[in-house]
C-alpha cells in the first residue's frame, strides 16, 4: 500500500503478421507502459507504422476540414455512437459530407468575398458624397489635371498665393479635398497640397451623384446579406445533423492512427518484432493468458526481470528512473495522489506517502478550522466537488474540503465545541455561547454510564498555552513517521547500515530534543527549578550527543548547519493552533459586533446585525479554506516530505484509449 | 502595573510586527523568482511552494513569542 506497485520487465516477441493483433490486445489489457525501443540496437531497426496509418490519416485531414467548415464546437451532452456503426458507415459518410457540405461552403465563401468587396465600396464613396460633383466630373480632361484626397489643413489661402487659376471643392470640415488645375500648374499645386498633408484617394468607377450609386450598393448589400443568412442557417441543420458523427469519427481514426503507429516504439527484424514493455507483476498472468490463448504459438512473452527496490550501483541510479511508478493507494487515498504528483512522482523504490498525507492532512486542516459551522459546508462542498468535478485540480481541493470538512466536524464537536465561533456549552469568560443566545443551557459533556463524550475540551482563545503544547507534540509524531518513513526507504534501498547513518542519528536527536523541549517547558514556562542530574536532562544530551555523533559519521559536518532547521521544523507546527486562534478571534468579533452591539436597537437593526454576521463569517470562512488548507499542505510538503521524498520518478503511463464520442461494445 | 501591562503589549506587537516584515522582506522575491520559474516550467508549482513558505516559519516565531508575551499579560 505504501510502495507502487510491483512491475516487471517483458519482452514481446512474435511474427510481423502477428503485429496488428497484439498492439490491440495491449490497448485493451490498460496495464502495459510501452518502453520506446532504442534506435541503435544492433540488427534491429525501428518498426514501421501498420498499412491503416496513411489511409486513416488522410480521412482524417478531411473530416477535420469538415469540422472547421462546420464551426462545430464541443457539444454539450456528447451522446456517445457505437464504434461499429462509425466504422461501417465512415467511407461513405465522408463522401457525403463532400459533396453536400462543400456546395454549401463555396457558396458562403463567394457571399463573404463579395460582401468584403462591397464594404471596401462603400468605404470609397463615402467622401464623395460630401462634394457637390457628379462621379463623371472627376475625370476625363485633356487640359485639366484632378487631385482627389484627404488633407490635414485647407490649402486654399496658399493656392491663392501661387496659382492664377483654380477650382478647388471641400467638405465641411476641410478635410476632403477635389482641386482642379491647369495641366501647367499641376507639379506646383500637388507640392502645395503634399506639404498640406495630402493623400490621395482613388476615384471609384461610375456615373451620377455618389448617393445613387451608393444606394445601389446597399441594395446589393441587402440582398446578399439574406443570401448569406440562408447560408449560415443550411450550415447550422448540417453541424446539428452531423457534429456527433464527426466528433465520433474523428475519435475513431484517431484511435486507428494512435494504434497503427505503435510500431515506432517497437523494434523489428525482417520478419519479426520485439516489444519492450514493463508489466505490474499482477497484471502479468492476465497479459500472458490473453496473449496465449489469442495468438497462441506465433507471439511468445519474454520475463525478463521482477524488479526489487533496491539501487544496484550508486552508479546506475539513472536505470531506476526508467522503471515507471504505477501508484498503488487504496480508495479514498489515491485521491491524496495528485498533492504528490504536485512536488514530483514518487521514485519506484521510494515510499508514496499520498496514503500518509492522507490522515495527516485532514487531521491538520480539522485542527486549524475546528469548529461545525464551517465544518459541515467543507463537507457538502466537498461532495459536490468530487461528484461533479473532473479536472484533477478542483478534485484535490474537493477532496481537501470534503476529509479536512469531516475532521473539521469531529474537532469542532468533541475538541472544541463550538460553532460559528460560539461555543456550545455556557462559557465562564462571559462571552456569547450558543447557550446564551438561545437561552436554554447546553451540557460540557454527554455521559454514557462509565464513558463521558466531552463536547468542547478547549477553547481556542482561552487554553492557548496547552493548545500550542499539543501542536508542538502532533509536529513531533509527524516528524518521526517522517524520519522512520525515510529510514525504510534507505534501508530498502542501500540497506541497514545506510539507514542507521543517514536517517537513525537524526531519529536520536529528535528523541533527545523532545527530552529537553518537557525540560525546559519546565524550567522557562512553569518556572520549575532545574536540577542537573534530572533524568530527562541526562537521557535529552545523551540522545542529542549519540545521535549527532552518527549524523557527523554519516554526513560530515552538514549536520550541525541542518540542526536549527529541525527545531524550527518543531516550532513551526504552532501554526496549527495560531491559525485556528486567528480565525476564532475574527469570529469572536463579528459576533459580538452584530450580535452584542447592533442587534440590540431592534427593529432594522437586526436585520443589519444578520447582515454583518454573515458577511464576516463568509469572509472567515473563505479565508479558512485558504490558510488551513494551505498551511496544512505546507507542513506535508516542507517539514514532512523533506525527511524522506526524493521524487523525480516516471509516471505510469499504460496503453489504452479513452473514448468520449464513441463506444466500444 | 497598567504601565507593564502596556509595555508587555508593544513587546508583543513588536514581535509579530517585525516577524511578519521579516518574512515578507525574505519571502518577496522568492515568490518573484517562483512565479518566473513556473511560468517556463508548470512542473515547479511544487518546488516553487516549497521554496517560497520556508522564510514564512520566522513569521511563525514571531506569532509564539506575542503569544508567550501575551500569557504574561492576561
Amino acid at each position: 500500500m505504501l510502495l507502487p506497485e510491483q512491475m516487471t520487465k517483458v519482452l514481446i516477441i512474435g511474427s510481423k503478421d502477428h503485429l496488428e493483433e497484439t498492439v490491440n490486445i495491449l490497448y485493451g489489457l490498460h496495464t502495459v507502459h510501452l518502453v520506446d525501443f532504442p534506435p541503435d540496437v544492433e540488427g534491429f531497426t525501428l518498426g514501421s507504422p501498420l498499412s491503416a496509418a496513411s489511409e486513416a490519416s488522410g480521412k482524417l485531414l478531411k473530416l477535420r476540414a469538415v469540422e472547421k467548415d462546420l464551426e462545430i464546437k464541443e457539444p454539450k451532452t456528447p451522446e456517445p455512437i457505437p464504434a461499429e456503426r462509425v466504422k461501417n458507415e465512415i467511407d461513405r459518410a465522408i463522401a457525403s459530407f463532400e459533396t453536400e457540405i462543400s456546395d454549401v461552403v463555396g457558396s458562403k465563401t463567394k457571399i463573404q468575398q463579395r460582401l468584403g468587396e462591397l464594404e471596401q465600396k462603400k468605404r470609397d464613396l463615402q467622401p464623395f458624397t460630401a462634394l457637390p460633383l457628379d462621379l463623371e466630373m472627376y475625370r476625363d480632361y485633356k487640359s485639366i489635371t484632378v487631385f482627389v484626397g484627404s488633407v490635414r489643413s485647407s490649402p486654399e489661402g496658399v493656392l491663392r498665393e501661387s496659382l492664377d487659376q483654380f477650382e478647388l471643392f471641400a467638405d465641411d470640415e476641410e478635410r476632403f479635398v477635389a482641386l482642379f488645375v491647369p495641366r501647367a500648374d499641376a507639379e506646383e499645386a500637388q507640392r502645395i497640397l503634399v506639404q498640406h498633408g495630402f493623400s490621395e484617394i482613388n476615384l471609384p468607377p461610375g456615373v451620377g451623384r455618389p448617393e445613387k450609386t451608393l444606394e445601389e450598393v446597399d441594395g446589393e448589400e441587402a440582398i446578399l446579406r439574406k443570401g448569406f443568412e440562408e447560408v449560415q442557417g443550411k450550415l447550422e441543420k448540417l453541424r446539428d445533423r452531423h457534429s456527433a458523427f464527426v466528433l465520433a469519427s474523428e475519435e475513431e481514426l484517431s484511435i486507428t492512427v494512435e494504434k497503427a503507429e505503435t510500431p515506432l516504439r517497437t523494434g523489428a527484424t525482417t520478419h519479426s518484432f520485439v516489444i519492450d514493455a514493463w508489466v505490474p507483476s499482477k497484471g502479468l498472468e492476465v497479459l500472458k493468458n490473453e496473449i496465449s490463448t489469442k495468438m497462441g504459438e506465433g507471439v511468445y512473452i519474454e520475463l525478463l526481470e521482477v524488479k526489487d527496490r533496491k539501487d544496484t550501483d550508486e552508479g546506475e541510479e539513472a536505470n531506476v528512473e526508467e522503471i515507471p511508478t504505477k501508484a498503488s493507494n487504496p480508495r479514498p487515498s489515491n485521491l491524496f495522489e495528485y498533492l504528490v504528483e504536485l512536488i514530483s512522482t514518487p521514485r519506484y523504490n521510494e515510499i508514496d506517502p499520498a496514503s500518509v498525507i492522507s490522515i495527516f492532512f485532514p487531521i491538520f486542516f480539522g485542527l486549524m478550522v475546528g469548529d461545525v459551522g464551517y465544518g459541515i459546508p467543507f463537507i457538502i462542498l466537498g461532495y459536490l466537488g468530487l461528484k461533479k468535478c473532473t479536472s484533477n485540480e478542483w478534485r484535490t481541493i474537493a477532496t481537501a474540503l470534503f476529509f479536512g470538512g469531516i475532521f473539521t466536524v469531529i474537532f469542532g464537536v468533541f475538541l472544541f465545541g463550538e460553532a460559528l465561533g460560539m461555543h456550545f456549552a455556557p462559557s465562564a469568560y462571559g462571552e456569547i455561547t450558543w447557550s446564551s443566545l438561545l437561552g436554554i443551557e447546553l451540557p460540557h459533556s454527554i455521559d454514557l454510564g462509565v464513558f463521558s463524550i466531552p463536547i468542547g475540551v478547549f477553547s481556542k482563545l482561552h487554553d492557548v498555552k496547552i493548545l500550542l503544547y499539543i501542536s508542538i507534540w502532533i509536529g513531533i509524531v509527524h516528524l518521526f513517521v517522517g524520519f522512520a518513513l525515510g529510514f525504510a526507504n534507505v534501508a530498502m534501498r542501500r540497506g541497514l547500515k545506510h539507514a542507521l547513518f543517514e536517517k537513525f542519528g537524526w531519529i536520536l536527536i529528535l528523541a533527545g530534543g523532545v527530552f529537553l523541549l518537557v525540560l525546559m517547558i519546565d524550567v522557562l514556562i512553569l518556572l520549575k527549578p532545574m536540577a542537573m542530574t534530572d533524568l530527562r536532562l541526562l537521557a535529552g544530551t545523551g540522545l542529542l550527543v549519540a545521535g549527532m555523533a552518527i549524523c557527523l559519521k554519516g554526513e560530515g559536518a552538514r549536520v550541525m548547519l541542518e540542526l536549527p532547521g529541525l527545531m524550527s521544523n518543531v516550532i513551526s507546527y504552532t501554526r496549527l493552533t495560531a491559525i485556528g486562534m486567528s480565525k476564532a478571534g475574527l469570529a469572536l468579533a463579528f459576533n459580538s459586533i452584530s450580535i452584542e452591539m447592533i442587534a440590540p436597537g431592534g427593529g432594522i437593526m437586526i436585520a443589519l446585525a444578520i447582515l454583518v454576521f454573515i458577511v464576516g463569517h463568509l469572509m472567515i470562512f473563505i479565508l479558512a479554506i485558504i490558510s488551513a488548507g494551505l498551511h496544512g499542505i505546507r507542513l506535508q510538503y516542507v517539514e514532512f516530505f523533506m525527511k524522506f521524498f526524493e521524487g523525480g520518478g516516471l509516471k505510469f503511463n499504460p496503453l489504452k484509449i479513452s473514448r468520449k464520442y464513441t463506444t466500444e461494445v | 502595573m497598567a504601565l507593564e501591562v502596556g509595555l508587555i503589549a508593544v513587546g508583543a506587537g513588536i514581535a509579530v510586527g517585525l516577524a511578519g516584515l521579516g518574512a515578507g522582506i525574505a519571502e518577496g522575491p522568492v515568490g518573484a523568482a517562483a512565479v518566473g520559474a513556473m511560468a517556463e516550467n508548470q512542473k515547479l508549482f511544487g518546488k516553487g511552494l516549497m521554496l517560497m513558505v520556508i522564510p514564512e516559519t520566522i513569521v511563525i516565531f514571531g506569532l509564539v513569542m506575542a503569544i508567550l508575551l501575551w500569557l504574561k499579560m492576561v
